[in-house]
């Protein structure tokens, strides 16, 4: 019987620990390339889980998901565009308010979010305490511990993959508020731009707060509209 | 048009909030993000009323001591460098032997042409690159371990104030590191650096870094001329590698390159300890780019080349009436200023073009003897003198840089014109450095 | 007692600083901001004093900043009497 595929996005910072977690996960059945019109290194690989065949691809680590760079345009053109089944953000546990900053700005993509809190033997030692479930709560994601280097966790992580995946969660993660002025912008942004044929390849929502943010790439989309 | 109305309605919308904040929204949006983030942590978050310092931090504050910071940085390259030549050396050996076992029966068999390949070919030509292997994959076991336990972070940190002086930043360092393994790894690690004028600098100047490939041709003739100083000589060759880079780089900032250099910030992430799948698979990654070369390039070079050394059929080998033996004796003139106007030099230095592993291995099969004999044979049948051989290993050590390499420059630069610059301006110095050498050499020699 | 406002190269390392300007375009306030540095936040200088790259606690983890780079960011010194 053939087995089923997922696909699995792992994000997170450099240093994060993502790339051993991807080791965990794919072993040796991986290899690299580039992505296409870009000089960024594309690493893809394969695991096999229950019935499931895991397409596990290692997104570039970034510190954000702003155009600034190849790295970060790369990344977030595979969320949006690509779909995967199932986003991993890898975090660092013992440095969790930066590393949040950018499943923050995953979270506003609306995609099935798993937050992977890694280098927790990291937390343990510096005796910090860290309540997961109160995390998962009011962030709104699935949350799984890890200390990669140890594999430990990676199974916990598959279970969670394939749970996200099989009940097809849309969206993970809560709203942000920006502050009832930036809100009430975004809303009127929101409505100008719903009846661009962008809103339905990406949501409304997430195309205003880019373009208050001035992306360069988004601000690009909409002129690329413009000018067909 | 809807999608022109929403860029409009943008501007407004970038009007009114810039009037309400005094900032730009962007600002606005990235303070209202870790805000969330903030009160997210005050329920989720515990830290220790009073935090030890971390085992990191008390490292770092030995490593990038302002007094410290480069000798231990030094101290450490030196223990790479010993670590990778001590465990490599048995490794070696027995790649030697295999390869003269390989020599032993291919002796015997024939047809003769046959035999020749493998004696003269494979044997001479390519056991005397293939032998490099292991110190090459253990200098990237080295880098790895070094990258992935947060060390080389330490190390652009520490050097950021002399690459400053050079017009580049600290950034710019971690690829000069990479070269030494191999220079293609390196200049795709260029991409990290931001500014497009630190960038093509540091790309420009990477092939002065003396990769795995040029080490054959070090050892084989320091080993041959210098006998009792050859750990001297070889790593003379790296020093005047990085001087070469420096003054270069000077020379670019100041000229070319001018402007304003990029800004200096990097994450220095604690201190972890590797994994040794993390470090295998990162070995892995750019060691992979020159087994390639090996498998391809340099197989097919030396066959090529042996073939050349062949032809016409009835000349003896890689004679001077050979085809390789004619195309050299046209180029060889250019190189007697240098010292090695040699036909047998002219034909390396063009099929180093390929990989500079082929200088040697071109002189290995040329010569038809494996790499241990093959320093004396240079000596006796090309009548060097050391202070040739120096130039001559100068002269590699900064010529233009191999096939591969340059493919490199040019998937990172996206221009021929980049690309073209390197390869000429290279091998320009090169030529002018050895015939100083040579010429000035002389007179004192 | 007010505070003076200095560059970050000036801070003297461990004392906690608040940060509360950045000279720079944007697209290096963006860099920063992604990296943790916006203004508002406090930072301390974990090296010595002296014209070198500068290592900075910034919302606990640790950034490293060239000395040019230290330079533009205005810092004013936390009190906490």
């Amino acid at each position: 019987m053939a087995k089923k595929e997922i696909v699995v996005a792992l994000a997170g910072n450099p240093n994060s620990g993502k790339t051993t977690v991807f080791n965990n996960l794919t072993g040796a059945r991986q290899h690299v390339g580039n992505w296409p019109g870009v000089t960024v290194e594309k690493k893809e690989g394969i695991c096999s889980f229950q019935e499931y065949n895991l397409r596990v691809v290692d997104l570039p680590g970034v510190y954000s998901l702003t155009a600034y760079s190849p790295d970060e345009v790369v990344a977030r053109n595979f969320i949006i565009d690509e779909k995967p089944d199932v986003v991993v953000d890898i975090v660092d546990a013992s440095n969790l308010e930066r590393n949040l900053y950018l499943a923050v700005q995953i979270m506003e993509m609306e995609v099935p979010l798993i937050i992977a809190l890694n280098m927790m033997d990291e937390v343990e030692s510096r005796k910090y305490k860290i309540n997961a479930k109160t995390l998962s709560q009011e962030i709104g994601t699935s949350v799984v511990q890890m200390v990669a280097n140890r594999n430990q966790g990676t199974d916990a992580l598959l279970d969670e993959i394939v749970r996200v995946a099989k009940k097809k969660i849309e969206a993970g993660g809560v709203r942000i508020e920006y502050g009832r002025e930036v809100e009430n912008e975004i809303s009127k942004l929101e409505e100008a731009i719903s009846k661009s044929p962008l809103a339905s390849r990406y949501s409304p929502k997430w195309l205003a707060v880019k373009l208050l943010e001035g992306d360069e790439e988004v601000i690009k989309k909409f002129q690329e509209v413009i000018n067909v | 048009m809807s999608s022109a109305d929403a860029l409009k309605v943008r501007e407004e919308s970038l009007a009114r909030l810039k009037s309400i904040y005094r900032d730009e929204a962007e600002t606005v949006i990235a303070d209202a993000r870790y805000g969330f983030i903030s009160g997210l942590l005050k329920d989720v978050l515990k830290k220790p009323s009073l935090e030890r310092v971390s085992l990191s931090d008390k490292i770092d504050n030995v490593v990038i001591n302002r007094w410290l910071g480069i000798p231990l940085f030094l101290a450490l390259m030196y223990g790479v460098f010993q670590f990778v030549f001590t465990l490599s050396a048995p490794f070696m050996d027995w790649i030697d032997q295999f390869f003269g076992w390989i020599g032993g029966y291919a002796a015997g068999v024939s047809p003769e042409w046959f035999g020749s390949l493998l004696t003269d070919g494979i044997v001479g030509g390519l056991g005397s690159v293939l032998i490099f292997i292991p110190p090459i994959f253990l200098l990237f076991i080295a880098i790895a371990i070094l990258e992935d336990c947060g060390y080389m972070a330490r190390a652009a940190f520490v050097m950021d104030r002399l690459m400053h002086k050079i017009g580049l930043h600290g950034r710019s360092f971690i690829p000069m590191i990479l070269g030494f393994g191999c220079n293609i790894p390196a200049i795709m690690a260029c991409r990290t650096i931001e500014n497009p004028r630190d960038r093509l600098t540091t790309i420009l100047v990477n092939p002065f870094m003396s990769c795995g490939a040029r080490l054959p041709i070090f050892v084989l003739l320091a080993g041959a001329f210098f006998t009792a100083n050859q750990g001297l000589v070889v790593f003379s060759m790296y020093v005047i590698g990085i001087i070469a880079a420096i003054i270069m780089a000077l020379i670019f900032r100041k000229s070319i390159l001018k402007g304003p250099s990029g800004h200096f910030v990097m994450e220095l992430p604690p201190y972890r300890m590797p994994t040794v799948m993390g470090v295998l698979v990162h070995m892995w990654e750019r060691g992979q780019l020159f087994l390639k070369k090996a498998g391809t390039l340099i197989f097919t070079a030396v066959i090529v080349i042996w073939f050349l050394s062949s032809m016409p059929w009835g000349t003896d080998y890689a004679s001077a009436g050979s085809w390789i033996g004619q195309i050299g004796r046209v180029i060889a003139p250019v190189f007697s200023p240098a010292g090695f106007g040699q036909w047998q030099a002219g034909v390396s230095i063009i099929f180093g073009f390929l990989a500079k592993e082929v200088v040697v291995g071109t002189m290995g099969t040329i010569f038809a003897v494996e790499e241990g004999l093959l320093g004396g044979v240079i000596s006796s049948q090309l009548g060097w003198t050391p202070l040739v051989a120096f130039s001559f290993m100068v002269f590699c050590l900064l010529y233009m840089p191999c096939v591969a390499a340059l493919g490199a420059i040019r998937g990172e630069t996206k221009s021929w014109k980049w690309t073209g610059f390197a390869a000429v301006y290279t091998t320009v110095i090169a030529w002018i450095v050895a015939t100083l050498i040579f010429q000035i050499g002389s007179l004192f020699i | 007692m007010v505070q003076e406002t200095i560059p970050l190269t000036m801070a003297s390392p461990g004392k906690l600083f608040s940060v509360t300007a950045i000279i720079a375009g944007w697209r290096l306030q963006r860099r920063l901001a992604d990296m943790g540095l916006t203004t508002g936040i406090q930072v301390s200088v974990m090296n010595g004093q002296h014209a070198g790259p500068i290592l900075l606690d910034v919302r606990g983890s640790r950034l490293g900043l060239g000395y040019g780079m230290a330079q533009k960011i205005l810092v004013k010194e936390v009190n906490d009497g």
